[in-house]
């Protein structure tokens, strides 16, 4: 009632505003002085917070952080300090009323606006490829290389002191400080969003070693190349066991010190080895494994390629003066991306320079020392630029955060906003203080949490029933789809067959290699009743892309909401649009993927197949074959209630769709032991059959999937399913473009191909997105009709939320979630809070 | 007995030594996670893990390592699970929060699990003893994170008794500190009272039916003198090494029960270090434990001796 009361006047309040003749046609962007006078805020005055008041953010994680240096962390968990104590150069925030973007409701989208940056970046490539030729930004660029950042002049440390922007550019030259080896330094020196030269001075005097296959070369084409033997190796490690003479795994091949092998007894015959010793009689081109795979797998190229002593001044990073930053990217990058992504790798690193050094510590190590840091691992050692700074610390036990009064972010234009509940102006960040304890039953968070003291509490498989209706529960959607993988590696497969002790009489594992199998299996499994069986806050999956992925993040458009991917996916499940009257949403909707008459077909066809291939026999005549076909199911831990109750669905499935079939009852999913993060491996090389597997991450580059379903070294059918061999047609500019799946997917990420002598590079930024969107839907079409694998659950997660708090915006934003701490709300407060539980008899009723 | 102690200390160091380069060499023989090989992470920690010296013959790491130890008590830094980190500094920091609760249990417990064995030995084969001896049986075959969850449940839940986890803060002897740990210290009482309720009362049992019982009694010692003065002394041959054990357990956590209240002791630390790999840490707690399990088993040997006159260590026949 108290929030259809809100939403109430929160319309009202928009019906005003609209009356009032505020258009908010133009999106503004805090900084954007000009338009200030022009769209003051239309939320009143701020409702102020009240300091008497305590709101206290109360939540649990099952590991706590202990180590948040920005430059070494390395997990999720030891992140989740810097999401209170750090900022950004800038912020996304929900549009609201005073945000306003075209064609969206209000809290629909996001805007991007400076924070700790004064304006918008300024780009300035032309100027810096004039004056700085060691950035090497190319002769034909004229923009999205080199950006000026004006910084606010009123930054400051939690204590008070400064922050100007030659702390950022010392931040960055520590983190790539290639004596210190820091885990981050690869955020910064690799990928899209690398600073220019920062890899040269990142990875300054180390060698690298890669093998041939790696490399894609080989010895001779390495030669040939101009190349010398001190620039080839042996992998020793790999290959044999051993670490080279100079402590190294892999040794030069020309390099001919002995190593003992501690796994041939002294005195036996290669008791010692040496990197020339295997090369010449093992990797060579004389050795005995030549030619067999092994010398391009544990042979390579070993290179220096960044020079020892490398100055950090060509580095593309500078401070003209105190309030001013030069950052110049290897690619050119711009908008969204610029703004959220790569500056914010930068703004990441930001570390107080002097508690910095003075917490660094060199150890000697049995070959020559390491560097370690302190800096971020306690409250003294912390330092925040945030919100919130960290008031106490205990390891393995809890952590507290209270407001950080030097934030300069209290001074933000955008710190306040338009509630769209009630139309009221409120600063953000309501919560005075954030407590963290380490919970790691879930019985004890949920009972904490029904007895107020906890936030959220995450769903487990259990509550669903009694919880997935009550008022307070929120699904978030993850991007991750699940797909049921088949293996489809023959030779292998066939190799497996023929050892020993497999019994050919009674088991079959060439089988699923059949399409028709495949399909069969496709349509035995009906999805939605499958996540509400094995995993409640799952849905059903039906492409290989999620419903979460956002190809354009400056609007917030959603991929799977373009008329390409659904046309893609009525496409591949056959609906037929007329009996929609072309209403792609009610064709996309009726997809259900289960259709257990096409199964018996379809298991009926695949059994013929296989007894004319002779993969099963049906010696005793009686219709079904002999052998029971039989998929391992790689796992990754040991058996557990999900793994349990996910065979036993797709066994019983798979079984039922294949009834009346010569296939009954001779289907089984088989778990494998453990084998950890192999699994993968054991997928890719044949070893394993299937596995409920996915990709996560990407959400805001759904085209940068496609490269990974199409590569080879990526792609879980890498080995037996080559992109690059199926051809596939669209429609470029009224013209028919015919290239291999593969050449598609590497125009889509930049790359250039030629066809006919034309080139094509469907690249960001280089053709309308609109053709992007066609390239992307029709590969990911190709990849669902090649059957490779099925899409079988969409992930997604569900919780409760704590009546003491509130969002401002129910529906789920892949960017935003729904605010976050900044945006979250008290019904009551502590003191408040407390009498409620009290008065509810201590247990609350979600 | 001197000398037999100086003895068995020799043979500790030799054990010690070898345990130690056992378990030096075996947590590095652990095969390393697979790196993929895509991620430009990787090459980062290629290169720390040779810096780190770990692609170094295992002798010449262990040279370093003990070189360290003997001369600086210098145990490393934490690799993975507390980067950076001194890893003496976070043992010690971490062994009192299992120390204290453990201390609350013993404490607790071996008062109670002695004088509940002492009542059912001197009730025996009466309805007390049945009803003890078979709540201890019941009590000693149930998993304590049992007792954990139905007293967190009952306790912290429903009735809001006490709080669900452990208080944050150093001030381990603080009231509300030991008001927040007793679910947990109850989690851990029942198996150690139910344990030496079952030793004391069988113990006893058999002493009570000894003949110099008899003659205790027939010299005109009431049952109770007997019992105190004889019967107790005798059976506590037994006893006490096993309250030499609750003792020197308090030193390792539980890991279930830390896990359950949240508190921040040692327990599973061992096995977190070693799942992580991370080599100093594990090295560092096999080392400690192993020196506190082969001290403890030499104090309770010689323990023995001055308990029982009768018993007399490294004397020759």
């Amino acid at each position: 009632m108290k929030k259809l009361l809100c939403l109430l006047l929160a319309m009202t309040m928009l019906f005003s505003l609209v009356a009032c003749g505020d258009n908010g046609d133009t999106p503004v962007v805090s900084g954007d002085s000009g338009n200030e006078g022009e769209n003051a805020p239309v939320g009143g005055e701020v409702i102020p917070v009240d300091p008497a008041k305590s709101y206290i953010y109360k939540t649990s994680v099952s590991t706590l952080a202990t180590n948040w240096n920005p430059h070494v962390y390395q997990t999720a968990d030891d992140a989740v300090p810097l999401d209170y104590t750090t900022d950004s150069f800038y912020t996304l925030i929900f549009n609201d009323a005073n945000h306003p973007v075209e064609g969206k409701e209000t809290f629909d989208g996001y805007v991007t606006v400076p924070s700790m940056a004064a304006e918008m970046p300024v780009d300035i490539t032309e100027s810096v490829k004039a004056e700085h030729p060691e950035f090497k930004i190319p002769d034909s660029a004229t923009s999205g290389y080199a950006w000026s950042i004006k910084l606010r002049d009123d930054l400051k440390w939690d204590d008070g002191t400064p922050i100007v922007a030659g702390d950022f550019v010392e931040s960055i030259k520590r983190v790539l400080d290639p004596t210190k080896l820091n885990y981050r330094a690869a955020d910064v020196y690799d990928g899209s969003y690398a600073i220019v030269n920062a890899k040269e001075y990142g990875l300054a005097g180390n060698a690298v070693f890669t093998s041939f296959d790696a490399a894609g070369t080989t010895y001779e084409e390495w030669i040939a190349a101009g190349h010398t033997d001190d620039e080839v190796a042996v992998d020793m490690n790999g290959f044999w066991g051993v670490t080279s003479a100079d402590g190294k795994t892999y040794g030069v091949i020309t390099d001919d010190t002995m190593v003992r092998d501690p796994a041939v007894d002294e005195g036996q015959p290669e008791d010692y080895v040496s990197a020339k010793y295997l090369w010449d009689n093992y990797l060579g081109p004389n050795g005995a494994y030549a030619g067999t795979g092994y010398d391009l797998a544990y042979a390579g190229t070993v290179t220096y390629p960044y020079e020892d002593g490398y100055s950090f001044d060509n580095v593309g990073i500078y401070a003209p003066s105190d309030t001013e930053l030069v950052c110049v990217f290897r690619n050119a990058v711009d908008g969204f991306y610029l703004t959220n992504m790569a500056l914010g790798v930068i703004s990441n690193q930001l570390v107080k320079v002097d508690l910095y050094d003075s917490l660094l510590k060199e150890t000697e190590t049995a070959s020559g020392t390491v560097w370690s840091s302190t800096y971020n691992t306690s409250v003294d050692t912390t330092a925040s630029f945030g919100p919130y700074k960290m008031s106490d610390y205990q390891l393995d036990k809890s952590m507290h955060f209270v407001k950080n009064d030097n934030w300069a972010g209290w001074n933000y234009d955008w710190i306040n906003y338009v509630d769209p509940t009630d139309g009221n102006t409120y600063q953000m960040y309501q919560t005075t203080e954030i407590d963290i304890q380490v919970v790691t039953e879930p019985a004890t968070s949920k009972q904490m949490f029904l007895a107020g003291q906890q936030m959220t509490y995450g769903l487990q498989a259990e509550d669903f029933d009694q919880y997935r209706t009550s008022e307070f529960y929120y699904a978030t959607p993850a991007e991750t789809v699940f797909f049921l993988l088949f293996n489809g590696y023959e030779k292998v497969i066939n190799d497996r067959e023929a050892a020993a002790d497999f019994d050919a009489a009674t088991t079959d594992y060439q089988v699923q290699m059949l399409e028709s199998f495949r399909r069969a299996c496709a349509v035995s499994i009906d999805r939605e009743l499958m996540a509400a069986t094995v995993s409640p806050a799952r849905s059903g999956g039906y492409a290989f892309l999620g419903n979460t992925y956002i190809y354009d993040p400056e609007t917030c458009a959603y991929y799977r909401d373009t008329d390409q991917a659904k046309m893609a996916l009525v496409d591949f499940y056959s609906i037929n649009l007329d009996d929609y009257n072309g209403d792609l949403d009610a064709a996309v909707d009726s997809i259900t993927g289960y259709d257990p008459e096409t199964a018996k077909e379809k298991f009926t066809e695949a059994y013929n197949e296989a007894i004319e291939k002779g993969y099963v026999t049906d010696n005793d005549g009686d219709g079904k074959s002999d052998q029971t076909v039989t998929m391992i199911y790689a796992m990754s831990s040991e058996m557990s209630d999900f793994y349990r109750k996910t065979l036993d669905f797709l066994n019983t499935s798979l079984n039922e769709g294949a009834a009346g079939t010569g296939f009954e009852g001779k289907i089984a999913i088989v778990a494998s032991a453990p084998v950890g993060n192999a699994w993968s491996d054991n997928i890719r090389n044949g070893l394993m059959d299937t596995q409920l597997a996915g990709w996560s991450g990407s959400t805001l580059d759904p085209f940068g999937m496609a490269d990974t379903w199409t590569r080879k070294d990526a792609a879980y059918w890498g080995n037996w399913w080559d992109a690059s061999t199926f051809d596939m047609t669209v429609n470029i500019d009224g013209k028919d473009l015919t290239m291999s799946i593969r050449d598609y997917a590497e125009c889509l990420n930049g790359n250039t191909k030629t066809v006919d002598g034309v080139d094509y590079n469907f690249g960001y930024g280089q053709v309308d997105v609109e053709t992007r969107l066609d390239i992307l839907a029709e590969i990911e079409r190709q990849m669902l009709t090649s059957y490779n694998c099925v899409p079988i659950l969409q992930d997604g997660g569900g919780s409760l939320l704590s009546q003491q708090v509130y969002y401002v915006v129910e529906d789920y934003n892949p960017m935003l979630g729904r605010g976050g701490i900044s945006y979250m709300k008290y019904n009551y407060d502590e003191t408040e809070w407390a009498d409620y539980v009290a008065s509810q008899g201590g247990t609350l009723q979600y | 007995m001197i000398k037999y102690a100086l003895q068995r200390t020799f043979y500790m160091l030799i054990v010690f030594l070898i345990i130690t380069l056992m378990c030096f060499v075996l947590i590095r023989m652990l095969p390393q996670p697979i790196l993929p090989p895509e991620d430009p992470h990787t090459q980062v920690i290629e290169l720390r893990r040779e810096a780190l010296g770990y692609n170094e013959p295992y002798l010449v790491q262990f040279a370093l390592f003990a070189k360290n130890v003997i001369t600086k008590f210098d145990w490393g830094l934490s690799e993975k699970l507390y980067f950076g980190q001194d890893v003496w500094k976070i043992f010690i920091g971490k062994l009192p929060a299992s120390m204290v609760v453990n201390l609350y249990s013993i404490i607790l417990s071996i008062p109670i699990g002695i004088a509940f064995g002492i009542f059912a030995a001197l009730k025996k084969n009466t309805w007390i003893d049945y009803t003890l001896s078979t709540l201890t049986m019941v009590v000693i075959s149930v998993p304590s994170f049992v007792y954990a969850f139905l007293i967190q449940y009952i306790f912290c839940y429903k009735l809001g008794w006490f709080p669900f986890l452990v208080k944050s803060g150093t001030d381990w002897l603080s009231w509300p500190m030991f008001v927040s740990m007793v679910p947990a210290v109850m989690s851990l009482s029942f198996g150690v009272i139910a344990g030496f309720t079952r030793t004391t009362r069988a113990e006893l049992t058999e002493v009570l039916t000894s003949e110099f019982m008899l003659l205790a009694r027939t010299k005109g010692l009431t049952k109770t003198q007997a019992t105190v003065r004889h019967a107790l002394k005798n059976c506590f041959v037994v006893i006490v090494p096993g309250i030499f054990g609750e003792f020197i357990g308090i030193l390792g956590g539980s890991l279930i029960i830390e896990r359950i209240f949240s508190i921040p002791g040692v327990g599973g630390l061992t096995l977190n270090a070693i799942n992580g790999l991370d080599y100093n840490i594990f090295i560092l707690t096999t080392c400690f434990y192993t020196a506190i399990g082969l001290a403890a088993s030499l104090v309770v040997d010689i323990s023995y001796g001055f308990i029982d006159p009768r018993i007399r260590m490294g004397s020759k026949k």
